[in-house]
This record gives C-alpha cells, sequence and structure tokens, in this order.
C-alpha cells in the first residue's frame, strides 16, 4: 500500500506539471480529490488493513492528501492569476455584490420634509411630553370643562387630569410660557387618540403643530405661509381655499384645502369625488391662550395651526391603510 | 344632522341649486358632506299598467303579462297570485335597485337584470309593496287604484322629490342641530330673514295654570321650564307628510304625538318631552336633582342608578324624567293617553353633559342641550307643537303656557372694535361694513364709544360671547377666501444658536448605515411590556388589553416587528428606532406629572443573516460582536470619545452577555442577546442583538463641533504581534497592557486574528495584533521601533502572563 501512495505522488507530480487550463485542472482534481478519487479509494483499503501498520500508513495517507489538495490549490491561484482561464470569459451579466439600504421610515420622511419647509421660512422646532396634564391639552387650550368640544378629541387618561396627549397642541402652551414673542415655532410628534383601529385611523398618529406670534400678524398672515408650505410640498400649481371650522383654541378657525393632486380636481376616491383634499386645520390664537401665558392681548396676535402627518403620506403615496406605518413591515419600509 | 331641502324652502325663500347651498354653507363653516336626491332611491320605477295575462307554458305558478308601461310595452314574467289584466302596477325596470329581495332572509337589495325565467325573457319586475320598502305586504303586488297616468315615475306618484344634505355640525354651533339653524344661516348668506311658521292656536277656556303645577326646585340646572297642556288627543299613526319629513331625516315615525315632538326638534332645535297626564300623580312637575343612589327606569326600558347632581323631573310622588336626557317609562305617551303635559325648558349645558357621559347615554336631546339651547325660545317650540296636535290630533289646546322662569336672563351687548377686527383678518373695513355684516346674522348693533359697536346677538347663539367670537363672524361674512394672501411678511429673525438635532442625525446616520427605521406603537399589552421590567404606566380606558400600557423600553416593541417580519419570511433584519419609553418613577406618586418619567432612546437591532446572500460569500448570522461593532460605530460618529463598556450581570429578564455602555462615566444603555426564552415567547427564530441607549446622554457628551488634528507629515510604521495567553484572559487586557507599555507614538492597535487549538495546548489562546506608530517629527528606524516592542513584549509577558507567538 505505501508502494501506491508513493505512486499516486509522483504520478501527480508529473501531471500536474503539465498543465495549462482550467479544464485539466479540474479532471486532475476528479481523478485524485473527489469522493471516488484514487485517494478516497486508499482510504477504503485502509479500513481492511491490519492494525500494526494503521497509524503508519494513516500518516502517510493524510500526507499524501495534504500534498495533492495544497498542490492543486496553488496551481488554480496560479492559474487564476496568469488569466489563464480565458476560455471562460469574465460574466459582467453577474449581479452586482448586495448594498443593503436603510431607510428612514415614510413618517420620519414627510414629516422632515413638512418641518423643513417650515425651517426655510424661520421657524424654529420644539418638542414636547407625550404624557401631558390635562391642563395643557384641554384648560390652557381654551376647551372648557364639560364642553362638547373635549368630544372632539377621545383621550387617553392614566390618572386624573393626567392623560396622553391627544395633539401637539399643548406644546404651543409650554414654549409660549418659555419664550417671549416674536414665537415662530414647529413642533413634530407623536399624539394618541381613543379610537378604534381600522385602516382608516389608529390610536397613535404624528402631528406637526405651527404657531407664530408677533405684532401684526394676521389672518393674511396665515393665509400666506401655509399657501407657501401648500406650493413648495404639493406643487407650485395647486389650488387652494379656506373654510371657516371651529378649534376651542383658535378664532377665526379655518381648515385648507388644497385641489386633490391625485386627480387633479376631476374627483377620485381619494377626494370623496370632491376635488379637494383637507390637508390641515388652522386659526388665529384665541385670545385666552394669551392671557393663560401671560402675553399681551392687545399687543400681539398670532396664528396656529397643525396637520396630521400620516394622513398627508397616505394621499401622497396613496397608501391604503395606516397600520401598515405601526406594522413596519420590511417590504413596505424599503418601498420609501 | 340631516337637513331636508324642502323643509327649509319653507323656512326661506332661496334659489341655490343643492349643489351650490351645499358649497356655500361649507364655506360658512357648515360642513355638508354629501346630498342625496331622495327620488333616486326609486329610479327606473315607474307605474305601468297590465294588458294582458297569459300562462306560463312552463311552470303552473307563473304568468306571462304584457305591461304598458307609456313609452312601451313589456313582456314580464310574474310570480304572484293576484296580478290580473286592467291593474295599475308597479313595475321595475331592468338596472332598477329592488330595495328588498323577498327571497333573501334578510330582505336584501339587489339590481334587477334582464333574465329567462323557465325558457321565457322577463323584461322587468310587477312589485310587491315589501320589494319596494313601502310597506310589509310580501304576499301579492301592489296594485294601484288611484287615478295615475301610466308612465308615471314611482318617485312622483309616492311624492319623494326631497332632497337631503348630512350636515356636520361643529361643537360650537348647537343652533345649527336644527332646520331654522341652517335657515337663519342661508339668510345670512343672501340677506335675507328666516320666517318660522306662523301657529294659529285655538285655546280652550280652560287654563293650563290651574290643571297643572310646575316647580323648580333646582334653578340652576333647570332656569327655565315651559309647558303646555293638550287634551283629547287621539293617538294615532302620523299624516303621511308628517312620517315622509322624518323619514328623509333619518326618524322612525312612532305615533303622532311623539312624532309632533321631534318634527318641532328637528325643526326649532329645541327638543320636546310629552308626559302622559294622567300618570302625573297630583298633576304637578317638580324640577329637582336626584337622590344619590336613586333608581329610575328610563323609556329605553333601562334600569339606571343616578347621582346626586343628576337633573329630574318629577311629579307629585316620583321622578317621570332624567332632565335633558330621557324619559321614564312611568309616563310614556301609550295608545290610551288623552290628556299631555308637554315640555319645552332649557337645562345647564354642563350638567346634561356630566349627566349623559355618567349615565353613557346620549340622545337627540342630550346632544342639543349640552350644545345650549335659546333660553329665551322655549315658549314658541311648545305652541308649535300644540297648534300641529290640534291640526293633526285633534287635540284641545288649554289656555297658556305655565312659564316658570325665574331669573330671566337679559343679553347683554358685546363691545366691539372694527380695528380690532381689522387687526386680527388684515383687513381694512369700515364700521358700518363690520354692522352690515354682523346685522345679517340677527345682530343689533349700536354704535358705541370712540367708534366702537355695541352688539347684541340673538339668544339663540350662545357660543357668541365675547369680542375675538364677532371677529370670527365677521370673517365669515367677508369671505375667509376675499382676504388677501399676503406671501410677503415682515420677518423678525432668530438669533438662537442653531443647533443641528441629534434626532435628525441619529436617524440620518442608522439610515446610511443601513438600518431601517421602524415606527412600533408605544401601546402594548401587559405581558409584552413586563418584559423589559416594572413600572409601566398603565392606560386607564385602553381600546383593547393588546394597548394597555406604555412601554418601558423599545425593544419589546421590535420584537413584535421581527416576529411579523420572519413571518413574512425575512432573513436579515436590521433596524432602528428613535423613540420615547414611559415609566412611573420610583417612588412616584400615580397622578403627579413629574412622577412619570418620559426618555427618548434609540434601538439598533440585528437578527438573521450578516449579509445578504450572495454568490461567492458565505453566509453567516449576526453575532455579539456586529451589535459591539455598530455601538462602537455610533458613539464614534458623534465623537463621544470617553465612552467605555462594562460588561455586566443585571439579571435583566430581557437580554442576557449584557454590557454597559458609559459615556464620560455616565450610564448611557446597553447592549447585548436577547435571551432565547424571551426570542422563543416572540416565536422568533434564530438570535436577536439590541443595542439601546439614552439620547440625552449622547446629546449631553457629544461634540457638535469636531476638533481638526493636523495630519502627520511622517511615515507610519506598521508591526504585527500575536500573544499566547490563557484562555479566559480577557483581550481588553492584553490590549491595554500593549497600549500602557507602547508610549506616545503607538496610535493603533487592532486585534486581527483570534486562534485557539491543540498545538496551542489545552485552554490557551492566540492574539494577534496589528500595531501603528507614527512619529510627530522624525522618520522612525527600525532599531527604534525594536526597542519599543521589545519593552511592549516584556510588559504583555509581565502582566498577562503571555508568552510571544510571533513578531513581524
Amino acid at each position: 500500500m505505501l508502494d501506491k501512495i508513493n505512486h499516486i505522488r509522483s504520478e501527480f507530480s508529473n501531471e500536474l506539471a503539465q498543465v495549462t487550463d482550467a479544464q485539466t485542472l479540474e479532471h486532475l482534481r476528479i481523478k485524485y480529490l473527489a469522493r471516488k478519487g484514487s485517494i478516497a479509494e486508499l482510504f477504503d483499503e485502509l479500513k481492511s488493513v491490519s492494525a500494526d501498520e494503521k497509524p503508519a500508513l494513516g500518516k502517510a495517507l493524510n500526507e499524501l492528501r495534504m500534498f495533492v489538495q495544497s498542490g492543486f490549490d496553488e496551481a488554480k491561484a496560479k492559474l487564476e492569476r496568469s488569466g489563464a482561464q480565458k476560455d471562460i470569459p469574465y460574466d459582467v451579466t453577474l449581479p452586482g455584490r448586495p448594498v443593503p439600504l436603510g431607510t428612514k421610515h415614510p413618517i420620519t420622511q414627510t414629516l422632515e420634509e413638512i418641518v423643513n419647509i417650515f425651517k426655510g421660512m424661520g421657524f424654529t422646532v420644539a418638542t414636547g411630553p407625550e404624557i401631558e396634564t390635562d391642563y395643557y391639552n384641554f384648560g390652557a387650550l381654551n376647551f372648557p370643562d364639560d364642553h362638547p368640544a373635549r368630544d372632539m378629541q377621545d383621550t387617553f387618561f392614566i390618572a386624573k387630569d393626567i392623560l396622553l396627549r391627544t395633539h401637539t397642541s399643548p406644546v404651543q402652551i409650554r414654549y409660549m410660557e418659555q419664550h417671549k414673542p416674536p414665537v415662530r415655532v414647529v413642533i413634530p410628534g407623536r399624539v394618541y387618540r381613543n379610537e378604534a383601529v381600522s385602516a382608516r385611523s389608529h390610536v397613535l398618529f404624528h402631528q406637526v403643530e405651527g404657531l407664530y406670534v408677533d405684532e401684526g400678524v394676521t389672518l393674511g398672515d396665515l393665509k400666506g405661509t401655509l399657501v407657501t408650505f401648500a406650493k413648495q410640498f404639493y406643487g407650485s400649481s395647486v389650488k387652494y381655499k379656506f373654510r371657516p371650522t371651529f378649534f376651542p383654541f383658535t378664532e377665526p378657525s379655518a381648515d385648507m384645502y388644497v385641489s386633490c393632486f391625485i386627480c387633479n380636481g376631476k374627483g377620485c376616491q381619494m377626494c370623496k369625488h370632491a376635488g379637494w383634499l383637507e390637508i390641515l386645520g388652522s386659526g388665529m390664537v384665541h385670545p385666552n391662550l394669551y392671557k393663560n401665558v401671560g402675553y399681551d392681548t392687545e399687543k400681539y396676535t398670532g396664528f396656529a395651526f397643525g396637520m396630521g402627518v400620516e394622513r398627508i403620506a397616505i394621499l401622497r403615496h396613496g397608501i391604503d391603510d395606516i397600520r401598515l406605518f405601526t406594522e413596519n413591515d420590511i417590504r413596505f419600509l424599503k418601498q420609501f | 344632522m340631516r337637513i331636508s331641502h324642502q323643509w327649509l324652502k319653507e323656512l326661506i325663500d332661496f334659489k341655490l341649486t343643492p349643489e351650490q347651498l351645499a358649497d356655500e354653507l361649507s364655506m360658512l363653516g357648515l360642513e355638508v358632506a354629501s346630498y342625496d336626491d331622495l327620488s333616486r332611491t326609486y329610479d327606473k320605477f315607474i307605474v305601468g299598467q297590465v294588458l294582458e295575462r297569459a300562462k306560463h307554458p312552463n311552470a303552473d305558478r307563473l304568468t306571462l303579462c304584457k305591461v304598458a308601461t307609456g313609452a312601451t310595452t313589456l313582456d314580464i314574467v310574474c310570480g304572484a297570485p293576484n296580478v290580473e289584466a286592467g291593474q295599475k302596477v308597479i313595475v321595475a325596470l331592468v338596472g332598477a335597485t329592488i330595495p328588498h329581495n323577498q327571497h333573501d332572509p334578510d330582505g336584501k337589495p339587489f339590481v334587477l337584470e334582464r333574465a329567462s325565467i323557465r325558457g321565457v325573457e322577463s323584461n322587468g319586475m310587477i312589485c310587491s309593496a315589501y320589494e319596494l320598502g313601502i310597506g310589509g305586504d310580501a304576499d301579492g303586488i301592489l296594485v294601484i287604484t288611484d287615478k295615475v297616468k301610466v308612465g308615471t315615475p314611482l318617485a312622483k306618484y309616492l311624492g319623494i322629490t326631497d332632497i337631503v344634505y348630512e350636515i356636520e355640525i361643529t361643537a360650537n354651533r348647537g343652533d345649527w342641530l336644527s332646520h331654522f339653524g341652517v335657515a337663519r344661516e342661508i339668510g345670512a348668506l343672501i340677506g335675507k330673514r328666516m320666517r318660522p311658521p306662523i301657529h294659529k292656536l285655538r285655546e280652550s277656556k280652560a287654563t293650563a295654570v290651574l290643571a297643572a303645577k310646575v316647580k323648580i326646585v333646582d334653578a340652576k340646572k333647570c332656569p327655565r321650564y315651559s309647558a303646555r297642556i293638550v287634551r283629547n288627543v287621539k293617538i294615532a299613526p302620523s299624516p303621511k307628510w308628517l312620517q315622509d319629513r322624518l323619514t328623509a331625516v333619518g326618524l322612525r315615525p312612532i305615533n303622532n304625538v311623539v312624532d309632533v315632538t321631534n318634527y318641532v326638534m328637528y325643526e326649532t332645535g329645541q327638543p320636546l318631552h310629552a308626559f302622559d297626564y294622567d300618570e302625573l300623580a297630583e298633576h304637578m312637575i317638580i324640577v329637582r336633582s336626584a337622590q344619590e343612589g336613586e333608581r329610575f327606569t328610563t323609556l329605553d326600558g333601562k334600569m339606571r342608578t343616578l347621582r346626586s347632581d343628576v337633573l329630574m323631573i318629577c311629579d307629585g310622588e316620583k321622578p317621570v324624567a332624567i332632565g335633558g336626557v330621557m324619559g321614564g317609562a312611568n309616563s310614556e305617551i301609550g295608545d290610551s293617553t288623552t290628556t299631555i303635559l308637554l315640555e319645552s325648558a332649557y337645562f345647564d349645558p354642563v350638567n346634561i353633559r356630566r349627566t349623559s357621559k355618567f349615565l353613557g347615554l346620549s340622545t337627540d336631546a342630550s346632544r342639543r342641550f349640552e350644545r345650549s339651547t335659546d333660553i329665551n325660545g322655549t315658549v314658541y317650540p311648545v305652541n308649535r307643537v300644540a297648534q300641529l296636535l290640534q291640526q293633526i290630533a285633534g287635540a284641545e289646546v288649554l289656555k297658556g303656557v305655565i312659564d316658570v322662569y325665574p331669573n330671566k336672563r337679559k343679553s347683554s351687548a358685546i363691545s366691539l372694535r372694527p380695528a380690532r377686527v381689522n387687526q386680527i383678518l388684515g383687513t381694512a373695513l369700515s364700521r358700518a361694513k363690520v354692522k352690515s355684516y354682523l346685522e345679517r346674522l340677527e345682530c343689533s348693533c349700536r354704535h358705541g364709544a370712540k367708534d366702537t359697536l355695541s352688539v347684541t346677538v340673538p339668544s339663540y347663539r350662545s357660543d357668541l360671547l365675547e369680542e375675538i367670537d364677532l371677529v370670527e363672524e365677521v370673517a365669515r361674512m367677508y369671505g375667509y377666501n376675499n382676504i388677501e394672501t399676503k406671501t410677503r411678511a415682515s420677518i423678525q429673525f432668530s438669533t438662537e444658536t442653531a443647533v443641528k438635532s441629534l434626532q435628525d442625525e441619529l436617524r440620518s446616520y442608522c439610515a446610511g448605515a443601513g438600518f431601517n427605521e421602524i415606527l412600533p406603537n408605544s401601546l402594548l399589552d401587559a405581558k409584552t411590556t413586563e418584559i423589559a421590567g416594572e413600572g409601566a404606566v398603565k392606560i386607564l380606558n385602553p381600546v383593547s388589553v393588546d394597548m394597555a400600557y406604555l412601554r418601558t423600553s423599545l425593544i419589546p416593541g421590535a420584537l413584535h416587528i421581527v416576529r411579523r417580519n420572519q413571518f413574512q419570511g425575512q432573513s436579515r433584519l436590521r433596524m432602528f428606532e428613535v423613540g420615547n419609553v414611559f415609566s412611573l418613577v420610583e417612588g412616584g406618586k400615580t397622578g403627579v406629572f413629574d412622577s412619570y418619567r418620559q426618555e427618548e432612546r434609540v434601538l439598533l437591532l440585528l437578527s438573521g443573516l450578516q449579509t445578504p446572500l450572495s454568490y461567492g460569500v458565505t453566509a453567516r448570522q449576526f453575532d455579539f460582536m456586529d451589535v459591539k461593532g455598530e455601538v462602537q460605530a455610533l458613539l464614534s460618529k458623534f465623537s463621544l470619545d470617553k465612552s467605555g463598556f462594562i460588561s455586566y450581570d443585571t439579571h435583566k429578564a430581557l437580554s442576557e452577555d449584557n454590557v454597559a455602555i458609559e459615556i464620560n462615566s455616565t450610564y448611557a444603555g446597553y447592549f447585548g442577546k436577547v435571551k432565547s426564552s424571551v426570542t422563543k415567547k416572540f416565536e422568533i427564530e434564530g438570535d436577536v442583538y439590541i443595542a439601546e441607549l439614552n439620547t440625552a446622554i449622547l446629546d449631553a457628551h457629544r461634540a457638535h463641533i469636531k476638533k481638526f488634528r493636523p495630519l502627520p507629515k511622517f511615515p507610519k510604521v506598521a508591526r504585527d504581534l500575536a500573544f499566547i495567553v490563557e484562555g479566559r484572559l480577557p483581550q481588553e487586557q492584553v490590549e491595554k497592557a500593549i497600549r500602557d507599555s507602547g508610549g506616545e507614538m503607538l496610535q493603533a492597535v487592532s486585534l486581527f486574528d483570534v486562534y485557539s487549538g491543540e498545538q496551542l495546548g489545552g485552554g490557551k489562546k492566540s492574539l494577534a495584533y496589528a500595531l501603528e506608530f507614527q512619529p510627530q517629527d522624525r522618520t522612525l528606524t527600525v532599531k527604534e521601533i525594536d526597542a519599543v516592542i521589545a519593552t511592549i513584549v516584556a510588559h504583555v509577558q509581565r502582566t498577562c502572563g503571555a508568552t510571544i507567538r510571533a513578531s513581524s
């Protein structure tokens, strides 16, 4: 058996010396190293060798295998270096190495875009707590106790007078308490409403709130600021209108509509065939808020606005279910 | 709230089309969500006449009818036993929506198609009253005996021509919950006045005040109570016009008395209640507060336990109604009722709302009272009800109104400065113009001192209390869209230091580093929340048990997301979140704001394949060192050089192999591997590695402005060193020994190989480091380097019990 081993070693060396292409080399690999190659055969034979001879023969056989393997590896590397595999052209159609992209959540993207437009108009950014007091969430915002206006926002309570904020508006009060006019600030954040979860509504969503208080700020400025935002965000040709509505913390209050950018005002499912989409609520800050934060109600006027980020993202991307935002399916996230 | 077009037409003369009206009202703040032409319900239904009736060749129970429909004659297969030639019938044409399917157990509507019935084509359907939804009779077709022309549309025949607006009322405008209110708004729009229907009452000689007594005990909760008494009423179904009106606005007709009170409520906005006079003990009404724990059965048959602030309407002995919310079963109008006490009261809105919330009972009446009704308008509605009952139920109306109104409320004038209007709206309106707008809304304006207006508002406008309320009214009348849109601004710029938000930077960095941002729900179930530890804040009124607690950590919610994505076949997850967590601080008191901690954190999560599957690449799973590397990268991004890692055993329920992250010796968070007992609970396959850091700590210590370090002018020298040490020795100690002894020039030490194997001897490992030396002022000689290397080797050997394996 030792003879056989020595024979194979020299035979392999000879044949290897003559290899010039990958195909021949592959033949060699099959002849010696494959599962049914000559070395494997020898290992089979080893099983029937007597116990005395086994250690020595086993060692020799292992050495042979290492010798052949390293010879093969070296030759292969040499061939590759010399470009001897010319007969197999480089396949440029192989897919590129995958580079997994990270993504910001579509809500973050929408929110950043909105905030950046207002930053461009001189607004700074403020934030506030999600667990709030009844005073900041309602009382200071001119929601009387036991008034039907409180039904506008179904609330999660944590304790008496402690709740999860239902809107980002409490930050208006917190900010005004800390800053003297002029105040020009946008407030992004997470809010909660005690509502049944469905494709159209969720207990949790995001808002961007805005507040501008100074001397001489009018409803005309409110319109100008929000129209500028709408044109930058929805396109310069967008049409718009303002409609009276009611919020306890603003008066006069206005809902803003833009022409439906999905159907261009012709009427579609998204705009309920009205041709218009409601995009935000706004109004002139109610003087009672100034009283609550110690501003001069005669000297200062201002406006506030707020919009739901999910709603805007839904309209913009044609998303059909608000729950997708909290489900965080990677297939969804990677689309944005 | 549904509003009828025909009803409005009776109150005010206007020429707007429904589309125009819907649009104009919406632009005044009275949002018309939609409007329906009721006649459309009977599109493609017409009056026809059966000309011939013949037997169906293939079915005994069916007949073949030739039916004239005016324009054409149709062949129709009919299954009704009562069809005869000559009858006038209602024909549904192909394409009509049949309101009730006779063959459907739920009677669901269906669209009629041309069909072949047992081999014979049928081009329409002769309808039964049940199928048309105008009565219960399903046994045979409806046969018309009235004089009506063949071909008349069914809607016209039935007199259904109304248009109904679905209006969304804002919380401040209770007055809009009526046709009066909407008609007044139309009046303001077109410059006319709404005209209430004139009622001519014939009163009998007997007077109401002698027939019944009304006493208000709690005048704060019930400032006014007006009542009338009518007798000899015959309870019967209402006439068709009344039933049609109620049906149009979405009410179910019950009987003439109940229908009339509902009708007048929808007309005037004043809720009215009818008591069976003979059931009122001592023929008395006493308005008082309930006794704590008092029980009362309301009209809906429910027994309710009351609180002492609930206002009760009582007779001489017992309660008969919950004031302003719902009547009682004990004084309900029944078939045998003949004498009625009609209530038209004003209740304190706040108390009605409290009662309604407390009882969980919101009614047509409570919805109106809690928005405030017209305290000075209680008499007209009760007269109107009496008049209608006289007209349709033959009622005798007793003379006079019992009207208890102890403190008559006078409307006080609001002072309005036109200059203030212009200051807020950015307009230049004159006093006269402002006055004219308010007068359209039936406000009376007098010129007050110093160019002001003294404005008295109508008593039904309880929402107009102060100057700013009038400013809004002027804006509405002027038109929001007529106000100049100012895009030129005179702005005071902010001079505060501009600081890049850490959150923005974190998100950009993580997305750039290949993480997907997730925004999971911050409300979780008890079990999931508990996994991350105690102190979770509970929601008192959750929508479901799944969302009853606020998260105390970003990790458990993210694990839900991992499971969801694994179920969808994702083999590689690399996610991050920046979000708030909440807890009750130790020793904190529930209900005290400062006891709730709200902390923002950033989460990094790795699970599954480290690199996406690709040819020529060996796939491997994310491991502990991956998450550690991510944390190191994140810290270096924000130049948090003075950070350190301490492995510690916190007995955290959630994760193991935890390493605490310290920044400038402040605990900032940790990273580790989620325990397999936890991943099992979430049905997650494989390992999940997480890092969670407090953003406030990152923010406090990050370098906002990075300092420049001059680039070296001399070449650096690289050397490798490999040591054999005890397997249990942390590599950190070897690295530290190298750094300690390497001198100033040693710039970088990086571990590039860890090996343990038989050859090294049991329990040993080899650690190989690449060292970089960077001289500042000269080129290093081999001799110098060799000397440093020798020092390092000696130090590592001495301090770590290491032997040198290789040096190059």
